[in-house]
């Protein structure tokens, strides 16, 4: 674009606009956003209006009350879990795809893929009828001789946000592992292949250890997205099924109080980019450009 | 990768259709639902109706929605297709100051939705803007522009450089050269990028809960009536939202994914 020839008035007007705007749109309607609300979370409020004078008072609350730094744990523990569940089956699942050829292969990850662009809402409201006490799972334990009769262990508690979070979260795992094992030279397998190597040996020497960046992206990948979620928790969490993002989330509703809100919010944030941070950091391929 | 043995390969499809199973699931449950009544979690099969999607034509309430979420979700997508374009040109090929904004413009999409949607309830708060559908668009916007960025940036690093130079060569000027040259090459892409817009701004929910208005989008409808739970004929939407989604998914495949594997190869 800006190469030789350029110089046409209209051409300079426009590429003087496209500049502003480059640097504009990002800056004003992410960055000033961002900005202006972590300087919200060293505000407070009185009875009901926000008091601009700057206090750690939140980060303060937020550290000392005995309720939100387990409730903090847990999440993190819960979202975890959920992003190993998830990788335990997104892995086999992908590996299987490698060993297909051509169109299946692709055919069958879109097929994977698809559930993700469905009405999350939707999809946490047919698993909650799933789980429940009516719902299929019950049912087919109680016909497998597994329950006695049908029970409440897997809706409305904290199984309940574990299970649909990992239902909900699957094909973000899949796709990073796949990408991450087709990457993997198929002259490598080979020469393993022949220095005598077992199909076992093959795999737990070479493409186990080379998958490992896609299954650290994958893990990245569904615990952000896990964390960040309230709708979930709040739809089958119940009473006893409460997580970080819940009583966030009620900051801006029923207890009215933006400023500690936002404090909360750039607790989550810091988690957050941790995680981004180590999942870029052990998810870039190395070694594989052979 | 086929070395491993047959009884490995078996047990990899067995976890495979069990995921498969998982993933469709959820889907299953609304669709057999839109057919056949369901009652105490028995499924009536001996009975298949359409009364459904009559309730559903006759339920103006939802059909308001789904039309908000509709004029939304084209707002976005001209919005987001635009100015991604725009940034993708202005960032191609420039090394000052570009993964600083970057950065930026990924942001929202990396951050989880409450956080984004927070910080900009409280941007608009301060700027004295009304919640609407404006601030909806906005949010939604800001949210997918990191897809079309960079869907159109990598077609752009993927051009040859000498299709822009031969047209230099021939004579014509830059803004000829764009016109008949560079768009062509992103149409693919910046459509490719319009649809994913679309389908994401098609299911945003946790963004829209937060800076949205009086008049709310699908999703969020639904979200508030999930509460006292839904009348059938919100599985005939369902239904047909799935069927609408797969269309979309396969038309986005064929504008993304063909030309993609075509330059991977050369």
């Amino acid at each position: 674009m800006s190469a030789a020839g350029s110089i046409h008035p209209r051409e300079r007007r426009l590429s003087l606009l496209v500049t502003v705007l480059a640097f504009a749109l990002p800056v004003i309607f992410v960055l000033v956003p961002l900005a202006i609300f972590l300087v919200y979370s060293f505000f407070s409020v009185d009875q009901g209006t926000i008091v601009y004078t700057p206090t750690l008072g939140n980060y303060v609350r937020f550290f000392t009350d005995p309720i939100f730094l387990p409730v903090f744990w847990n999440t993190i523990v819960l979202c975890v879990s959920v992003a190993v569940i998830c990788i335990l089956l997104a892995y086999p699942a992908a590996y299987f795809l490698t060993t297909l050829k051509g169109r299946w292969r692709y055919a069958l990850l879109m097929l994977l893929l698809v559930p993700l662009l469905m009405s999350y809402v939707i999809k946490i409201y047919a698993i909650r009828s799933i789980l429940g006490l009516n719902g299929f799972l019950n049912k087919a334990l109680v016909a497998l001789g597994i329950l006695q009769q049908p029970s409440n262990l897997f809706v409305f508690n904290m199984n309940a946000i574990l299970l649909t979070l990992s239902l909900l979260l699957i094909p973000f795992a899949i796709l990073p592992i796949f990408l991450s094992l087709e990457r993997i030279p198929q002259t490598l397998l080979r020469a393993s292949d022949d220095l005598g190597a077992s199909g076992w040996q093959t795999f737990l020497r070479i493409t186990l250890p080379l998958s490992l960046p896609g299954v650290a992206s994958a893990a990245s990948f569904v615990f952000v997205l896990a964390i960040g979620d309230f709708l979930t928790p709040q739809m089958v969490g119940g009473i006893s099924g409460f997580t970080f993002g819940r009583i966030l989330y009620s900051q801006f509703g029923t207890a009215y109080n933006w400023p500690f809100g936002a404090a909360l919010s750039v607790a989550l944030a810091i988690v957050v980019i941790c995680a981004i941070l180590v999942g870029e950091r052990f998810g870039r391929n190395r070694g594989t450009s052979i | 990768m086929n070395a491993l043995p047959r009884p490995s390969t078996i047990f990899l499809a067995a976890i495979t259709a069990l995921v498969a199973v998982l993933l469709y699931s959820p889907l299953f449950v609304p669709i057999v639902s839109s057919f056949f009544t369901i009652s105490h979690g028995n499924v009536d099969w001996s009975s298949p109706t359409l009364a459904t999607y009559v309730a559903l034509a006759e339920n103006h309430d939802i059909l308001a929605a789904l039309r908000t979420t509709l004029i939304v979700g084209v707002c976005t997508v001209i919005l987001s297709v635009v100015s991604g374009t725009l940034l993708a040109l202005y960032y191609h090929g420039r090394r000052s100051g570009r993964s600083f904004l970057q950065f930026i413009i990924f942001l929202p999409f990396l951050m989880p939705p409450i956080i984004s949607g927070l910080a900009l309830l409280i941007f608009f708060r301060e700027i004295h803007l009304e919640r609407s559908l404006l601030t909806v668009v906005i949010g939604h916007t800001v949210f997918v522009l990191a897809i079309v960025y960079r869907t159109v940036l990598m077609r752009l690093q993927s051009m040859s450089r000498t299709l822009v130079e031969a047209s230099y060569d021939l004579g014509a000027t830059g803004w000829q050269t764009f016109w008949r040259i560079i768009l062509p090459n992103l149409s693919s892409a910046m459509v490719g990028g319009a649809i994913l817009a679309f389908a994401l701004s098609f299911d945003e929910t946790m963004i829209t809960i937060l800076v949205t208005g009086t008049q709310s989008t699908l999703p969020v409808r639904l979200w508030a009536m999930m509460r006292l739970g839904f009348s059938p004929d919100i599985n005939a939407l369902v239904a047909l939202i799935l069927m609408f989604t797969v269309l979309l998914c396969v038309l986005a495949a064929r504008f993304l994914i063909p030309r993609q594997m075509a330059t991977e190869r050369t």
